[in-house]
Parts: structure tokens; sequence; C-alpha cells
């Protein structure tokens, strides 16, 4: 079918209203974080392009360098040490620790979770997979003191680990579900064949089922990355020197004002580093990996 | 690519032409050194909770043979099959593969290979890896496993896929190499699991033929589950009837052809299949006749039948002459359906369906009157009651 031009440019125009609409926040938010204070409170106007780019931003927020003629250097806020509290390197580190680590973490006992309901059958299967179901019924708030005591008992408070086990035990529930999907898309008659081939449960496991499940993990892997990266909540209540990006950015917010060009340096910023998480992983998010495996 | 073993298999699959060489001798070598397996299957039973689906099966097939399970769908064929592999438990009864009880026995302990309904193929790994994958569990050295792969794969004309991987492979392709990964680690038994329902039926016949070739080149015992009786009836050196998780009737193909058992095997055998009148034995002047209201025929004088018993009187439609005109039983033409070699007739007769299959290509018309003559010695008795063949005397 050969579409009119008509029909073709009325697509494009669609298409690029739809990725703008989508685009334009976060290129304004880029855009903010490189102008002076001025031109990002300007009272007569929106300033656009016309201003001097600078990456003093940058400067203080990623690189640690003590903010310009501050009066603020070496006083402490939210907790944050240092010379400069608007210094958020060290909240980078973390964020990173603690997503990588959980979404680690994570994924592998979904991976085995979801592989022993997939394909075991034992008795109360069913009624266990609600169970993990049930896990995200309440939302994170409604535990978050339980949890903040058991954590602070435990020692575990305002530490890497204990942020890891939080974010670990709120994206276990929904990795195991996705990836048992992933797995029940498999049929059984591939273990079995693997296990007339001389596999052990083990070997069937390793060398058949989890490459072919390797596009379900990814996308699982990055859900909960994702999740990681952006939760505020937990990683509020739960630390208190540790700082994750979504925390550290609303110190920023201080009784005497926004520090609008901060924020978005840090935002910005914080894009980079699931931005390269998904680019590693985005390979492998292919649909349709198990193409050719059976009849379909 | 190994030429030399390409070299011992001739354009057809199958047909070897023996030339000198050392690569020869390493083919036949491999090919003579397959070892064989008797199945033998004692009082097996299958139960599911509550729910038994195998009564009690006993079943022996001989090294090299061909057996194919066949039956219409819920007979317990499949579980019958996957019970052989070890997929599924044993409840009670015995069975051995070769001269070893097997219940307990791992899948991967019992020397068999299994070819899969929709192929099961690891999607990952290429034709190569996917025939190799056995092999490389059990540590067998690179060069034989090369050997044996290339050995499997000229053997089924998969040579130029080696490297390809699954997706790009057609559906009958999938099959053979799900055929190669049975067939390169020289198991004791290969079980086939409705390997051909997911096919075309162009390439349906087609594999069918290369793995009954197959099989007379490997002489593998071979363990078959189909629901297709033109598959059963093509391939098998036996054919074992189920129904309802027991065994109906054991047979070569011809032998349940021409003498189905019972009613069910008779029916079930045979397309279009065999016309069954619900009538009673009568004394007629010439000896026992087989009467249904109006009509009579003649029954075959060595059969056990009585006078008086209730029967079915079965024959199948290529043993109904018909014709235009001349004696013979008088039905209406209902339907004509030609097929090329043969026409098949539907017509009424007594007010029963019947068909019959005529090889002369005249105009028949439906509402002509058919002359119908059974050819007495192709007829088939059934206690009307029990359902079972009236043996002979």
């Amino acid at each position: 079918m050969h579409d009119s031009t008509f029909k073709l440019t009325l697509r494009y125009l669609v298409s690029i209203l739809i990725v703008g609409i989508f685009v334009f926040p976060i290129a304004w938010w880029g855009l903010t974080s490189v102008k002076p204070i001025s031109a990002v409170f300007d009272k007569d106007r929106i300033v656009v392009f016309d201003f001097e780019p600078t990456l003093e931003n940058y400067r203080v927020t990623v690189l640690g360098y003590s903010k310009r003629g501050s009066k603020e250097d070496g006083k402490t806020l939210m907790g944050t040490s240092g010379n400069n509290s608007y210094d958020g390197r060290s909240s980078i580190v973390s964020s990173v620790i603690v997503a990588v680590g959980s979404t680690l973490i994570t994924t592998i006992i979904a991976l085995l979770a979801s592989f022993g309901l997939s394909r075991m059958q034992f008795w109360g299967s069913q009624g266990y997979l609600n169970w993990i179901l049930s896990q995200r019924f309440l939302p994170p708030v409604a535990i978050i003191v339980p949890l903040v005591f058991i954590f602070h008992d435990m020692g575990l408070r305002d530490t890497h680990t204990g942020l890891i086990i939080a974010h670990t035990l709120i994206n276990i529930p929904i990795a195991v579900l996705l990836l048992k999907s992933f797995m029940d898309d498999i049929p059984i008659d591939i273990d079995q064949a693997a296990m007339i081939d001389g596999a052990t449960r083990f070997q069937c496991f390793w060398m058949v089922i989890l490459p072919m499940v390797k596009g379900g993990l990814a996308a699982t892997a990055v859900l909960c990355f994702i999740f990681s990266w952006t939760e505020f909540l937990l990683s509020l209540f739960l630390t208190n020197s540790i700082r994750t990006i979504p925390v550290k950015i609303t110190t920023y917010v201080t009784s005497t004002g926004s520090e609008w060009g901060y924020i978005s340096a840090l935002g910005t910023s914080a894009i980079l580093p699931s931005f390269i998480f998904i680019l590693l992983v985005q390979r492998h998010l292919v649909r349709g990996l198990t193409m050719g495996a059976i009849k379909d | 690519m190994s030429g030399w073993l390409r070299s011992c298999v001739s354009g057809t699959l199958g047909v070897r032409t023996v030339k000198a060489g050392w690569g020869v001798s390493t083919t036949k070598f491999i090919e003579e050194n397959m070892t064989m397996g008797s199945v033998t299957i004692q009082n097996l039973v299958k139960r599911y909770g509550s729910l038994e689906v195998l009564h009690g099966i006993d079943l022996a097939v001989e090294d090299g043979k061909f057996v194919v399970l066949l039956g219409p769908s819920g007979c317990g064929k499949s579980t019958l099959l996957r019970m052989i592999a070890g997929l599924e438990t044993v409840t009670s009864g015995d069975i051995a593969i070769g001269e070893q009880r097997v219940n307990d026995m791992h899948p991967k302990d019992r020397n068999i290979a299994m070819v899969f309904q929709n192929y099961a193929l690891y999607a990952h790994m290429s034709v190569r890896e996917n025939m190799a994958f056995s092999m490389r569990l059990r540590k067998t050295a690179q060069a034989e496993v090369n050997k044996r792969v290339n050995w499997a794969a000229s053997i089924l004309s998969l040579e130029p896929y080696l490297d390809r991987f699954p997706k790009e492979l057609s559906g009958g392709q999938r099959q053979r190499v799900a055929m190669g990964r049975a067939i390169v680690r020289n198991p004791e038994v290969f079980l086939f699991d409705e390997p051909l329902s997911n096919l075309d039926a162009k390439l349906r016949v087609q594999t069918r033929k290369e793995i009954k070739e197959l099989h007379q080149r490997l002489k593998t015992t071979t363990v078959y589950v189909t629901h297709d009786q033109i598959e059963a009836m093509t391939m098998a050196d036996q054919v074992v009837i189920m129904r309802d998780g027991v065994i109906e009737q054991i047979g070569t193909p011809l032998e349940i052809y021409d003498n189905p058992y019972n009613l069910f095997v008779a029916q079930f055998i045979g397309s279009p299949g065999m016309n069954l009148l619900t009538g009673e034995i009568v004394q007629g002047a010439s000896g026992k006749m087989f009467q249904t209201g109006e009509v009579t025929c003649e029954v075959p004088q060595d059969s056990k039948a009585a006078v008086g018993q209730k029967v079915l009187y079965g024959i199948r439609p290529e043993h109904l002459q018909a014709s235009m005109q001349g004696s013979g039983l008088s039905a209406t033409v209902t339907v004509v359906e030609p097929t090329g070699p043969e026409i098949h007739l539907y017509a009424t007769l007594a007010g029963h369906e019947i068909c019959a299959i005529a090889h002369q290509r005249l105009d028949w018309k439906p509402n002509d009157e058919l002359k119908l003559n059974p050819m007495i010695e192709h007829v088939h008795l059934f206690d009307a009651e029990t359902k079972v063949a009236l043996p002979t005397v």
C-alpha cells in the first residue's frame, strides 16, 4: 500500500509533535542547567537561547567546587558534610551503589524464584505466587515507620547495604512476576528436551532457559534500576548522611529559596547513569528471542 | 565441510553409495555401532490423583522395530511415550529398555532421544550447537562431536544450515534439526511425539518418508505417537491402537486393516471409514444371511455368527463394487466426490448412509440408482453387543 504524501507528512508531523511533548521538559531542564541565575529568573521575559551559557551549576554540584562568593561555604545543610553543601558527588556515588546493588540482587533472586515458580510444581505454588504479589499491595509509606525501627535496630539505617535491601524488597515481587511470565512463554518441552539430552535441572536453567529469557532479564533489570534510581521515600527515611540523588535534590530547596540552577544541573546529570545502564542492556531488549524454538 | 560424508549419501536421503576411502568406513562404523534396544512394558498404570489414564498396558517393542502408538486424543498414547522417556512418573508396572528396568531412572540415563511435536529447539543456539548439545553435556571430545554432527547433518541434508539459528529455518528444516539432535548421540530408542502435526500437508508426506528412510537406515528401535492413521499405516512395522488408556489391538498395519479386532479399530482405521449396517443373521436358502430392513446380503459362511444374532455388518468402501446397472443391492447416490484416482460415492442403503469407492469414471450423479455388490471375503461381522469381531470357524 502506498500512502499519499499528505498522509506521510501528517504522520511525521504527529510523530514530531508527540516526541516534542516528551522531549521538551528534559531539554528545558538541560537548558536551565546551563543558564546563569539571571536568565532563570527574568521577570520580564522567558529566556530561551539568548544568555551567556555557564557550567557553574555543574561545577558546584557535580565537580564539588565551592559556590563562588558564597556565604554558605562551610555550612552544613541537611546532613551533608564538607564545605560545599551543594556537592552532589557523594549522592551520585550512593545512587549508583544502591541502584546497581539492588538491581543485581533483585534480578538474581527473582531469576531463581521465577524459574522455580514457572517450572516446578510444589504444594502451594499458586498461593506462594499470590503471597509474593501481595507484598506490593501496601504502599511503602504504610510500612516506612516499622521499617525505620527495624533497620535502626539491625544497624542497617544510614548504610548502603540497608538501602539496597529496602529497594530489593520492594522490587522483588514485580521482578519475580515479570520474569515468571517470560519463563512461562518458554514451553516446558524445551526443558524436557534438554533433560533427555542429558542436562541436570541446573544445567537446563543455566544453559537453556537463562539464555532464552535474556530479553526478559534485561527488561526486569531496567525496571528495577529505574525504580531504585528514582526512589525517594525509603531513601529519605532510611538514610541521614548517605543521600541518593532524589533526596539530595530536595535539599536544594531551602528556606532562603530554591536553587533552580543546581537542581537542574544535578537532575540532568542524574539522567546520564541510568541512560548508560539502559544503553548497556537495551541490546538484549529484543522481542521474540524464543522465536524458532517452537512452532509459533 | 566433510565431503567424504556427503559422498556417502547420494541425492536421495538414505540411499548410500559405498565408495572406497576412509570416510566411508567411518560412516559405516558409526551406523553399524548404533546400539539398539527393545522396550518392554508390563502392566503399566498411570494415575493423576484419582484419575487413571493408563489401565495396565503390556507392550513389547522388539529391537529395531518401528512401532506406532495410534489413537484419538486423550487415549493415553502421549502419556505412555512420556513415561518411556521418563518425563512422567510410573504409578505401577514396569518399563524396561534393553535389559534394564528404567522406572526410576532419570531421562538422561535412559539412552533415549525424543523428537517433540513443537520441535523444542534451543533458540539461542545454532543448528550445530543444537545437535552438539547432548554431547557437550557428556563432555565428548570435540573431534568426535564434529564428526557426529557432520554425519547427522549429511543424513538429514542439513549441511548448509549448520551455522544458522532455528528462527532462520522453515518448519520442515526445524523438524529435521530436532531429528538430528536425536540421532547424533546414538540412542537405543527414538521417541517421536506427533512430530509431523505442525507441518503442512505436503511437507508432512515428505518428512514421513524421510523418517521411514532414516529408520530403515539406522534400524534404531522407534516408538512413534500419532493420531493420524495414514502416518501409522505408512510408517509402522507394528501399530498399537489405543483407546481410553487401554490397548485395543496390536499388529502390522495390514493385519489391523484387514482384521480389526473390534468395532473401534475397524472404524478408526481407513478413510473413508468402514460402512456399518446394523441388523441380524437370518437363515436364507443358501445358508446364513445378513438382514437389515428389507435388504439381505450374504455373509461369509465360515463365520461363527449364529442365526438370530444381532450383528454389525462391516464392509470397507473399496470392497463395495459399484455399478450403474445389473444385479446387486440398490442404493441411491447422495454425494459424488471425485478424488482423481477414484470416485467416492455416498449413498443411502436401507436407511444407512454408506460409501463406495468406484474406480471407473462413470457419470455418477446424485439421486442415481446404484447397484452395490459387497466382496464377501472382505465382510466383517461384529457382535452388536460386545462390538467385538466375530471369528471364523
